[in-house]
């Protein structure tokens, strides 16, 4: 078929040329590119993000096929065979799309954020790198090849954030995300081999043929071992600690990585398996719980944040919670649906950010900002569509996709982690707006020095805003209308099979749930309007007589002492018990011992060594004889 | 009893004064006649059974003679070694040759 | 009967000759003494060759043996001449352990000896003759013959090298 030449030519390349862009770039970018090392990176990542918007037209032409490719044997160990094989289907087309766009956009916008830095070159190759570890990930057909992507992205993830390694703790920072994730990793681990043990593949199509097979006890540990991978790698609780801390890198870094793509692959993951969680209610209960818990944590503590960048940050975490919310729940195309439009909202987001923090002269405390809308105006207006789709008003994207999760946790009869889900939409729409008014509205708070010197951003920083706050904006109608069965709904049909559809009525629970959520929303403009426009005592009030409240929130949560007291310090201590006792004197003990030991069979038997022919002699004539005496008994027997 | 059996405990007992002689005598170069002794017993069990066995066209007795033969270079050679020995160390005692010690 | 007469009164005397002498080399304190004790093992020897129809190796014992290897030995006991104040045991200490050692070996060798089956006729009888030997040695054993001759060879040169004096700086 002349169509699936073209794909898999396609493939191909939209894996390779990010990694041929990496090689090349780290390896000559020093000396021969220097301040034009962005060119080869960003063009490649033009044309795969071309190459990505044609794979995906691909699926949507051919809406019932899924292309699969296993391009070469990776591993062939007797029962144990791994393809590096690829797998398009309208949930790849939509990851793709992502992936594809979003990425290219934020190299352009590196081009303009990322001017005059000393690591110019090492920049891109990284962001090429990590282009390439999402693909392979998305574009996996089994188990392992999505985990090599999966660890790729981690690498990358740690080598980004920790990108200004002189800073002692945008390193820390690095390495709290690389060994954060970890744990998850050890999850997912154990869950492959679950698989592979239960299975005897970890190809999809091969593990989800025997999904019904699988006792459900194991399918049960298969899901929750699965699903720690994706709390680690998509920020959830317990393992969400590294996300905030993870601003420490470059603002592009943020928006790619921790916004649109990375953090989405846990998601994706558990949207790919679902063949294995539909089978297992209780899993399907712990994901939804623990998205849900995590929503409402993480927008309970984005509330008191003063880094705009953190802010962000905990929005995201948050938006991933209500994304497994979504899919614990029952409402796969609708956490997909979120997933996609997400990927543009926060994306833009942060990247607006970057902009705001650009003209700042590199100030991210918001406490020092305000007044930034006449000065910085496209930034502000792309903020602000960034936020409305954020919160989930209507029309804007976010509210379709929010509204389906919530409508479905509803009517699915999950009526605590709807009112959760409520609750966070409100908070979010606080912390939204206390942001978009501390930075943009009121009087500035910054000093004469700054304020002389806010600009708004080189074009090419602000295209990339302008070109995602368009499908923030509109996104969330195109492909989500009507509710339910909208264009969305039916392309994941083939990927999300068997699932129960709702009939979504207008002027009944749907349309009253969409009404009431709208509702929550605006309460939680006005009331950040009221905080921190009108009478901006307030916050400093309500702090004072809640200060438990607010600091738990200030705080985090106190999870990184958390962290620090139980698993930190009981390893440390562990660590050096093991040291001063076991290798000290267990070890060094035996090996030591065994030295002497022998040192002492030597002095012993040294004796012997007289230096006298004659004991010698005796010996042997003493030897002689036994062999005599042997040899005659058994000759003679 | 067999006339060889006679010959053959005569050269066992001569082996073994001869042994015992090599292994207690201090002077090195009685020790060297002990084993002379020995070489001897061996002679004699050799013809021996080579008188009343036959076998190989009697190489038995062409075997005794070349160990005759070679007894004698290797009692010259010997012997000049305990003699350029005696002149650096002024002793002939076996205890004292105990360069090789521990 | 094969192996000749057999005289059992001679064997007696000529086996109590050299067994004694074998003793005095072992016992004597003296050197000469253990010295002229082997010479006169040596002749028994001979006799008993002669005995055993080996009458070749009975001249040669005693051309070697008593001739040569003897008076080498002499001459090595003359030139190592040590005072006789110098010894306190003349056996080692190693002499607790080597008697019953030997006396051990020679009983289990007896006892091996005289169990086995060694004393079955053979179809040959009698050593060859002088006319015998030679034609083995020169025929059948040429190649061990002449390399004995390049070991004795060796042998001399070796002694000589060994032995001799350092010269004395002019």
């Amino acid at each position: 078929m002349g169509g699936t030449q073209y794909m898999k030519i396609a493939v191909a390349l939209i894996v390779l040329l990010p990694l041929a862009g990496f090689i090349i770039t780290l390896l000559l970018g020093k000396r021969f590119f220097r301040a034009k090392a962005h060119v080869l990176p960003v063009a490649l990542v033009t044309v795969t993000a071309v190459l990505s918007v044609y794979a995906f037209e691909w699926v949507f032409r051919h809406p019932d096929e899924a292309f699969v490719w296993n391009a070469f044997t990776w591993v062939a160990a007797g029962r144990f065979t791994v393809a590096w094989g690829f797998l398009v289907d309208p949930l790849t087309g939509i990851m793709l799309l992502v992936v594809g766009i979003i990425g290219m956009l934020v190299h352009y916008y590196s081009i303009g954020y990322m001017k005059d830095d000393p690591g110019y070159y090492r920049f891109f190759a990284y962001l090429n790198l990590f282009m390439f570890a999402m693909f392979v990930l998305i574009l996996a057909n089994n188990y392992l090849l999505l985990f090599l992507g999966w660890e790729g992205v981690g690498l990358c993830s740690y080598l980004l954030i920790s990108f200004w390694f002189r800073k002692k703790t945008a390193s820390q920072a690095g390495k709290k995300a690389f060994l954060v994730n970890r744990v998850g990793d050890f999850g997912f681990t154990l869950g492959m081999f679950l698989i592979f043990v239960t299975t005897g593949t970890l190809q999809f199509t091969g593990v989800f043929s025997a999904a019904e097979m699988i006792g459900s006890g194991t399918l049960l540990w298969i899901c929750l071992l699965l699903f720690t991978g994706a709390v680690g790698k998509s920020a959830q609780f317990p393992l969400h600690v590294w996300l905030p801390d993870a601003m420490e890198g470059p603002t592009p870094v943020s928006a790619l990585i921790h916004a649109a793509t990375m953090v989405n692959a846990g998601v994706y993951m558990v949207a790919r398996s679902y063949p294995l969680f539909i089978h297992s209610d209780v899993a399907m209960l712990v994901v939804m719980i623990v998205g849900t818990f995590t929503a409402i944590y993480a927008a309970y503590i984005a509330i008191t944040q003063n880094d705009i960048k953190r802010v962000i940050a905990y929005s995201t975490v948050s938006s991933l919670g209500f994304m497994f919310m979504a899919l614990g729940a029952g409402a796969w195309a609708a956490g997909i649906f979120y997933l996609f439009v997400h990927g543009f909202f926060k994306g833009l987001l942060f990247l607006c950010s970057g902009s705001v923090i650009h003209a700042m002269g590199g100030e991210q405390d918001m406490r020092q900002m305000g007044g930034l809308r006449k000065r910085i105006p496209l930034t502000f207006w792309t903020m602000l569509i960034g936020a409305i789709a954020l919160i989930g008003v209507f029309p804007f994207a976010g509210f379709w996709a929010k509204d389906e999760i919530l409508g479905g946790a509803f009517v699915g009869g999950y009526y605590v982690v709807w009112a959760v889900g409520i609750v966070t939409a409100f908070l979010t729409a606080v912390f939204a707006f206390r942001l978009i008014f501390m930075t943009f509205f009121g009087e500035s708070r910054a000093s004469e020095e700054v304020q002389r010197h806010v600009h708004e951003s080189p074009r090419v920083m602000t295209i990339p805003l302008v070109l995602l706050a368009i499908p923030s904006a509109l996104l969330g109608m195109l492909v989500g209308w009507p509710p339910e069965t909208g264009w969305i709904h039916s392309f994941l049909e083939p990927v999300f099979f068997d699932v129960e559809h709702e009939e979504f009525v207008w002027l009944g629970v749907g349309g009253g749930l969409m009404v009431f959520s709208v509702a929550v929303a605006l309460l939680g403009v006005y009331l950040a309007y009221v905080m921190y426009i009108r009478r901006t005592e307030l916050p400093g009030r309500l702090a004072a007589r809640l200060p438990a409240a607010y600091k738990a929130s200030f705080n985090k949560m106190y999870m990184d002492q958390v962290y620090e007291v139980v698993p930190i310090r009981g390893t440390i201590a562990f660590a050096g018990w093991l040291w001063t006792f076991f290798d000290v004197k267990v070890i060094d003990g035996a090996v030591n011992g065994l030295a002497r030991l022998w040192e002492l069979f030597g002095e012993r038997l040294r004796p012997l060594q007289t230096g006298r022919v004659q004991n010698y002699a005796f010996s042997i004539f003493a030897g002689m004889l036994v062999l005599v005496v042997v040899l005659a008994w058994v000759w003679g027997s | 009893m067999n006339a060889l059996y006679w010959w053959l405990t005569l050269a066992v007992l001569l082996f073994c004064i001869g042994a015992f002689g090599v292994l207690v005598r201090r002077n090195v170069i009685v020790v060297v006649m002990c084993l002379e002794l020995m070489l001897n017993a061996v002679n004699i069990a050799l013809v021996a059974i080579s008188n009343f066995r036959g076998g190989a066209l009697g190489a038995g007795t062409l075997f005794a003679l070349f160990i005759i033969t070679l007894a004698a270079a290797e009692v010259t050679v010997g012997l000049a070694i305990v003699i350029a020995n005696y002149r650096n160390r002024r002793t002939v005692q076996t205890d004292q040759y105990d360069e090789l010690k521990g | 009967m094969p192996g000749g007469d057999f005289h059992p009164g001679l064997f007696v005397f000529l086996a109590a000759w050299i067994l004694v002498c074998a003793l005095g080399v072992v016992a004597f304190k003296k050197i000469m003494y253990s010295a002229a004790s082997m010479v006169a093992c040596f002749l028994g020897v001979a006799f008993a060759y002669a005995l055993l129809s080996a009458p070749l190796l009975a001249i040669v014992q005693i051309l070697v043996y008593v001739g040569a290897i003897s008076i080498v030995i002499i001459f090595a006991i003359m030139l190592t001449e040590v005072q006789d104040g110098g010894y306190e045991l003349f056996f080692n200490r190693q002499a607790v352990f080597a008697a019953p050692l030997a006396v051990a070996a020679a009983a289990v060798l007896t006892v091996v000896v005289v169990t086995s089956d060694i004393g079955q006729i053979g179809d040959t009888a009698l050593n060859p003759s002088v006319k015998g030997v030679s034609l083995l040695l020169f025929n059948g054993y040429v190649f061990p013959f002449e390399l004995v001759s390049l070991v004795l060879v060796a042998a001399m040169i070796g002694a000589i090298v060994l032995a001799r004096r350092e010269e004395e700086k002019p």
